[in-house]
């Protein structure tokens, strides 16, 4: 579905993807994992369009998007979800999933999508009409993700959305996640907490300092001793 | 009575008197008395002196003031109405040594103008009230007697009973109000809006017509200040780019007007009409050329960059490089009227002119606000990232704040030179942009009610205030720190009625739009 072919991204003079390559089937949730400064972000910012490489390219659905805006990514069915709970603060919660909507013109479709939403997230419907940043850190999160998934995505980026969070409701979050991916949605998944994000995921890839430096099932990843000793705490 | 009340007002009393040594030594109690004076109806001729009992009068207030707020808000009466009469002693006794001071220098002619220009003999007679070493015994005494009186003021005032008081006509008037939209037929309530509509344009109808060409004026003023800030306002309060050059679009929409429908220098008479069309889009185009290559910039940056746009297009319509096509320093004259059935537009005709403009830009306005190019706009002002990653073109939905933003400075500017039937460069100085922006921020970010009354505010007071002549600015930069101190959102704020404020008790500090300008960085 997805397939990174020798990416190379620069901030000025600072390399901070050197030839990456991956791919991701559908149906699958991919995780990569890897330290602070290791380039996931740039990578997930890379794919949906928000940056651009100035080597390799991005293939989806056998189609090249690497050179393409982000508002056209999004329309292709490539959802990212920034990290930091990254909500519209001054904006009620039903706004933000109105926003989030924003590349769907049909009207009756919004609102079945916003009564998903609130199924899934049944707190979202007790603030709806909140501002998003009077939210508490998980409902930020969840809000969130409902928005990124308002868009209807085939493909679901999401950028560390256990950030900050305390674990009980981070199992909450990846529960949901393992929801949405087997309603059909393919996942990938970037994160620090790597006992968390390889527990659900089918397949890894570990980045370092811009390189992938490891790959494989998630089971296989997890025994990795690398792995362990620099991630799992072992 | 303890040390720690006597430390206290001492320190207080003590600081007023420094304050109005100080206060003398500009001259200020000179120009506060004059204004006392007329606003009491007696006019002080230029360069005399006003009558010392308007002098008096000033003193009062600063006296009481000092009692007023050496009181505590806590603590026995007794101990309050000692903190005011020890503060006033204190204040008193410093005035009066520095009475003392000028007396002597008064006896013995000692002339030290060389050093503070203030203290001229006139000036050092009319502290001193007229009166002499006498006028040292009434400061000291109006300090000390006022000082009581300011804390017995206070003690009354904040009181528990006037608080439930002030709660009761509150509830009461709130009674009132319901009882009578209670009382009301269903169907008053459902149209009363619409009535109050129509008596305001009634009221906007024959206004014009009734109070006279000066207040037309100034109406129109704070009028054009109006769609000008509406312009601003889609840049600033809604896509959230920092704009401060907006005089230069102005000045489009007036160079377009005034070029095209002037005699001189081109001769060309296109109308009011048409030159007013053209005006528009020609500002439109000057913010789509300024928007292009800032596109990557935000924040403070942006309004560098801008405010430089501003100044280079002043610049350039100064300059004598373009005097052949823009009339250079001198400007251009005689811009034609625009006519309304063969008649040329008298003030009255162009205080409807202008209602009618800014009705339009505040009906485009709400439109705007609440389309999906709204909603676009204020996710980018608010997290341009987000806003791109939900699939917003933030490129296409900035530049076109831009535009739409210029077309209502461009239509402000047209309608500007034809009435002024002049413009020059200093009509575009970078003080309309920051007075633009001011009207913006005091008036309150993204509310429209706020935007008139901050033009009402800005615009049209210090015209009113004309009558103080030279301290009309100063009244004027008081009440500006004033409010803002009071309402650091505007006067009137944007409210969001459909707001469920519940949460967190900590919630109206997150609700609160600070530093709503920047909120882009």
């Amino acid at each position: 579905m997805l397939k990174v072919t020798d990416l190379n991204v620069y901030y000025g003079a600072i390399h901070a993807l050197k030839g990456i390559s991956f791919d991701l089937q559908e149906g699958e949730i991919v995780t990569l994992i890897g330290a602070n400064g290791a380039g996931k972000s740039t990578l997930l910012n890379t794919i949906s369009g928000i940056l651009h490489a100035k080597v390799g390219q991005v293939e989806y659905l056998g189609e090249d998007i690497s050179n393409e805006a982000a508002q056209v990514i999004v329309q292709k069915g490539i959802v990212h979800v920034p990290e930091g709970r990254k909500i519209f603060a001054k904006m009620t919660v039903l706004e933000n999933l109105e926003m989030g909507a924003y590349t769907v013109s049909d009207r009756q479709q919004i609102q079945d999508k916003m009564g998903a939403m609130f199924e899934r997230f049944p707190v979202l419907r007790d603030r709806k009409k909140q501002l998003g940043g009077t939210l508490s850190g998980g409902e930020q999160q969840m809000l969130a993700m409902a928005r990124g998934l308002m868009a209807n995505p085939k493909l679901l980026l999401l950028d560390e959305p256990s950030m900050g969070l305390a674990p009980v409701l981070v199992e909450q979050i990846f529960d949901i996640i393992q929801d949405i991916n087997q309603l059909g949605t393919s996942v990938l998944l970037v994160e620090q907490n790597a006992h968390m994000a390889l527990s659900i995921a089918d397949r890894a890839y570990v980045l370092e300092t811009g390189n992938i430096v490891l790959e494989g099932d998630a089971a296989d990843v997890m025994n990795d001793p690398m792995v362990i000793s620099a991630y799992l705490g072992g | 009575m303890n040390k720690e009340i006597i430390r206290s007002s001492s320190q207080k009393g003590l600081l007023f008197g420094i304050v109005m040594i100080f206060l003398v030594l500009i001259n200020f109690h000179l120009m506060a008395s004059t204004m006392i004076s007329k606003l009491m109806g007696t006019n002080v001729l230029r360069g005399s002196l006003p009558e010392a009992r308007f002098f008096i009068i000033f003193l009062v207030l600063y006296a009481i003031w000092v009692g007023w707020s050496a009181a505590s808000r806590e603590g026995k009466t007794i101990h309050k109405l000692f903190e005011g009469l020890f503060a006033g002693l204190i204040a008193g006794l410093t005035v009066a040594l520095f009475g003392l001071l000028l007396f002597y220098m008064l006896e013995t002619q000692t002339d030290i103008r060389k050093y503070l220009t203030a203290l001229s003999f006139p000036s050092m007679r009319f502290f001193l009230l007229d009166m002499g070493e006498l006028g040292i015994l009434v400061h000291f005494g109006l300090f000390t007697l006022l000082g009581l009186l300011g804390s017995a003021l206070a003690v009354g005032l904040r009181s528990q009973k006037v608080a439930h008081f002030k709660q009761g006509v509150k509830t009461a008037i709130t009674n009132l109000r319901l009882r009578i939209t209670n009382a009301l037929p269903e169907s008053v309530n459902k149209y009363g809006k619409y009535g109050i509509y129509l008596l305001l344009l009634v009221i906007l109808f024959l206004l014009p017509t009734r109070w006279g060409s000066y207040y037309n004026f100034v109406f129109g003023m704070v009028g054009l200040y109006v769609i000008l800030g509406i312009g601003l306002n889609i840049m600033l309060g809604l896509s959230g780019q920092f704009m401060i050059g907006i005089a230069a679009l102005f000045a489009m929409g007036a160079y377009s007007v005034a070029l095209l429908n002037s005699p001189i220098p081109h001769g060309l008479m296109w109308g009011f009409w048409p030159s007013l069309a053209v005006g528009v889009v020609m500002a439109v185009i000057g913010g789509l050329l300024l928007g292009l290559p800032i596109m990557r910039l935000r924040g403070d940056y942006l309004g560098i960059v801008t405010l430089g746009f501003g100044e280079i297009i002043r610049i350039l319509l100064n300059s004598d490089l373009l005097t052949d096509i823009t009339g250079g320093p001198r400007g251009v004259q005689n811009i034609q009227q625009p006519t309304f059935l063969g008649t040329p537009f008298n003030d009255v005709m162009y205080a409807y002119l202008i209602i009618v403009a800014m009705a339009v830009s505040i009906f485009l306005y709400y439109r705007l606000e609440n389309s999906r190019t709204g909603r676009a706009w204020l996710s980018i002002k608010e997290d341009a990232l987000v806003a791109q990653a939900t699939g917003i073109d933030v490129q296409k939905y900035k530049l076109l704040a831009l535009c739409v933003g210029a077309a209502f400075a461009g239509l402000a500017g047209g309608i500007f030179a034809a009435r002024n039937q002049f413009t020059g460069p200093n009509d575009h100085t970078l003080m309309v942009s920051i007075n633009v922006l001011s009207v913006v921020i005091v008036g309150g970010l993204n509310s429209i009610p706020g935007i008139i009354l901050g033009s009402f505010a800005l615009r049209g007071l210090p015209e009113l205030l004309r009558e103080l002549e030279t301290y009309r600015l100063l009244v004027f930069g008081a009440l500006l720190v004033f409010m803002m101190l009071v309402r650091p959102d505007g006067l009137w704020p944007a409210s969001r009625p459909d707001l469920e404020e519940k949460g967190s008790p900590g919630l109206k500090e997150d609700i609160e739009p600070a530093e709503e300008g920047r909120s882009n960085d």
